[in-house]
């Protein structure tokens, strides 16, 4: 065996990936080359060294509930997108809610509407992220999505696109919340989803956005002097402030088509 | 480590060619029940693994995060394609095809002429280090030396090093030919063996 050999073998010999027969070559070789059995010696240390330092990590716990989450929901969720009437939708969303709690945050029968219509929306998020119900309408130009709510809705939602700052719109659905069918408007940001839920209300504007985090999911609120609000995410909560902060400006403004 | 048979069948899986989460069509249907169960059994137990693989070829925590969670939802759509081989490498190959993507859309390309560049440059045979400089080199210095690697050299390290597979196993995952796996990866090492050792 000649050295342009040996070294040509010498990672597949550590690896022990040889046959026996290459393997008792390149043994015999070792003893006889020095400088062989330096290049082998090297490449033993540099292994050593690499096992010591790239260790297996684990999984951070919000990682492992985010997953074990959308694992269970894509288990029950009905895939395909079939008309239902509202008291099917109503039935699913709560065996979707059971499911999705799987008893870390259980629903109170007694809980506040406001705790309800946040666990509802946050199912619907990430029902949205399964499958394809993220949208019904797949566009980017607000101009397309904004008629597309015609005559689905009784009330026009405001539709503004942010690619320019960032958070691309990418496209429209409805769904059906707190008893009604209401506008979800679909952003991206970077590979982050956000859901903007929608519809109108006597509220009037209120201080500024009230938030929630869930499992990984951010969830904010709060109501314009038309439309009542909620934007929720798995985006980090200084993106999403920054992003419901654009939504309110626009809408304030409302000067914009 | 556990020999993979390779059947026609597990191409499907191995080839890397999964539709990306964001088209439609095939992502209807429920994962039923039964299938759902063994899915959390005999998939989920390995998200350590998925999440470590994710860390290493990314390089950055969030994305790492991110790329997991989207590629054991891929798993989760793709399980009917899983015929009971090793579940771990099975995942894995999911999530070292979805961080490839990723990887793909940003600039892990830039760095790969400055490697040959720096490879071709540098093999004067004196400037070997000592093997006992390799052996107590810091982690700091290793991990540095893994992250000047282009994303297919380092891949096959993390896939080696890190997780233990075959070179069968690392040639089926990364769609190349045993003998490439065994050239990358003996460049990669040559690579870390002057770049660990310099001190």
């Amino acid at each position: 065996m000649t050295c342009g050999e040996f070294e040509a073998r010498l990672g597949a010999f550590i690896d022990g990936e040889l046959g026996p027969a290459e393997e008792r070559e390149m043994r015999a070789h070792l003893e006889s080359c020095p400088s062989c059995n330096a290049a082998h010696e090297r490449q033993l240390a540099l292994r050593s060294a690499l096992r010591k330092h790239l260790v297996p990590l684990a999984a951070p716990e919000t990682l492992r509930a985010g997953i074990g989450r959308a694992v269970r929901v894509a288990g029950r969720a009905p895939g395909s997108r079939i008309r239902t009437t509202p008291v099917q939708r109503w039935a699913a969303i709560a065996a979707l809610l059971v499911a999705a709690m799987g008893g870390t945050w259980k629903v109170a029968t007694n809980q506040a509407n406001g705790q309800r219509l946040s666990d509802e929306i946050l199912t619907s998020h990430v029902r949205s992220l399964m499958g394809d119900h993220f949208s019904d309408v797949v566009s980017t130009d607000q101009h397309t999505v904004k008629p597309w709510f015609n005559g689905k809705l009784d009330y026009s939602p405001p539709v503004y696109d942010f690619a320019g700052r960032g958070f691309p719109l990418m496209g429209g659905r409805l769904d059906y919340l707190a008893g009604r069918s209401v506008a979800v408007l679909g952003y991206a940001r970077r590979k982050h989803l956000i859901n903007v839920y929608l519809w109108p209300t006597g509220h009037g504007p209120d201080a500024g956005p009230g938030s929630a985090s869930r499992q990984g999911y951010h969830l904010l609120h709060w109501n314009q002097p038309d439309y009542t609000y909620w934007v929720v995410s798995d985006l980090g909560i200084v993106e999403l402030k920054e992003f419901a902060g654009l939504l309110r400006g626009a809408d304030s403004a409302a000067a914009i088509p | 480590m556990v020999e993979i048979e390779v059947r026609p069948r597990d191409r499907v899986i191995t080839r890397g060619r999964m539709p990306s989460p964001d088209i439609p069509a095939r992502m209807r249907g429920v994962v039923e029940p039964t299938q759902l169960a063994r899915f959390e059994a005999v998939i989920l137990p390995h998200l350590d693994a998925a999440y470590t693989l994710a860390r290493y070829l990314l390089r950055h925590d969030e994305d790492a995060q991110d790329a997991t969670h989207d590629a054991v939802l891929r798993a989760l759509r793709h399980f009917g394609g899983f015929r009971g081989e090793d579940a771990r490498a099975w995942l894995l190959t999911v999530v070292r095809n979805t961080c490839h993507s990723w990887q793909r859309r940003s600039r892990a390309h830039e760095q790969e002429v400055a490697f040959d560049e720096e490879v071709h440059s540098e093999t004067g045979a004196e400037e070997h280090p000592e093997a006992a400089l390799l052996r107590t080199a810091d982690r700091e210095a290793v991990s540095r030396a893994l992250d000047a690697l282009p994303a297919e050299f380092r891949e096959v390290i993390v896939l080696r090093e890190v997780q233990g597979l075959s070179y069968r196993e690392i040639a089926r995952m990364t769609e190349v030919p045993i003998g490439t796996v065994m050239s990358r990866l003996s460049r990669a090492r040559r690579y870390l063996e002057r770049t660990v050792g310099r001190r």
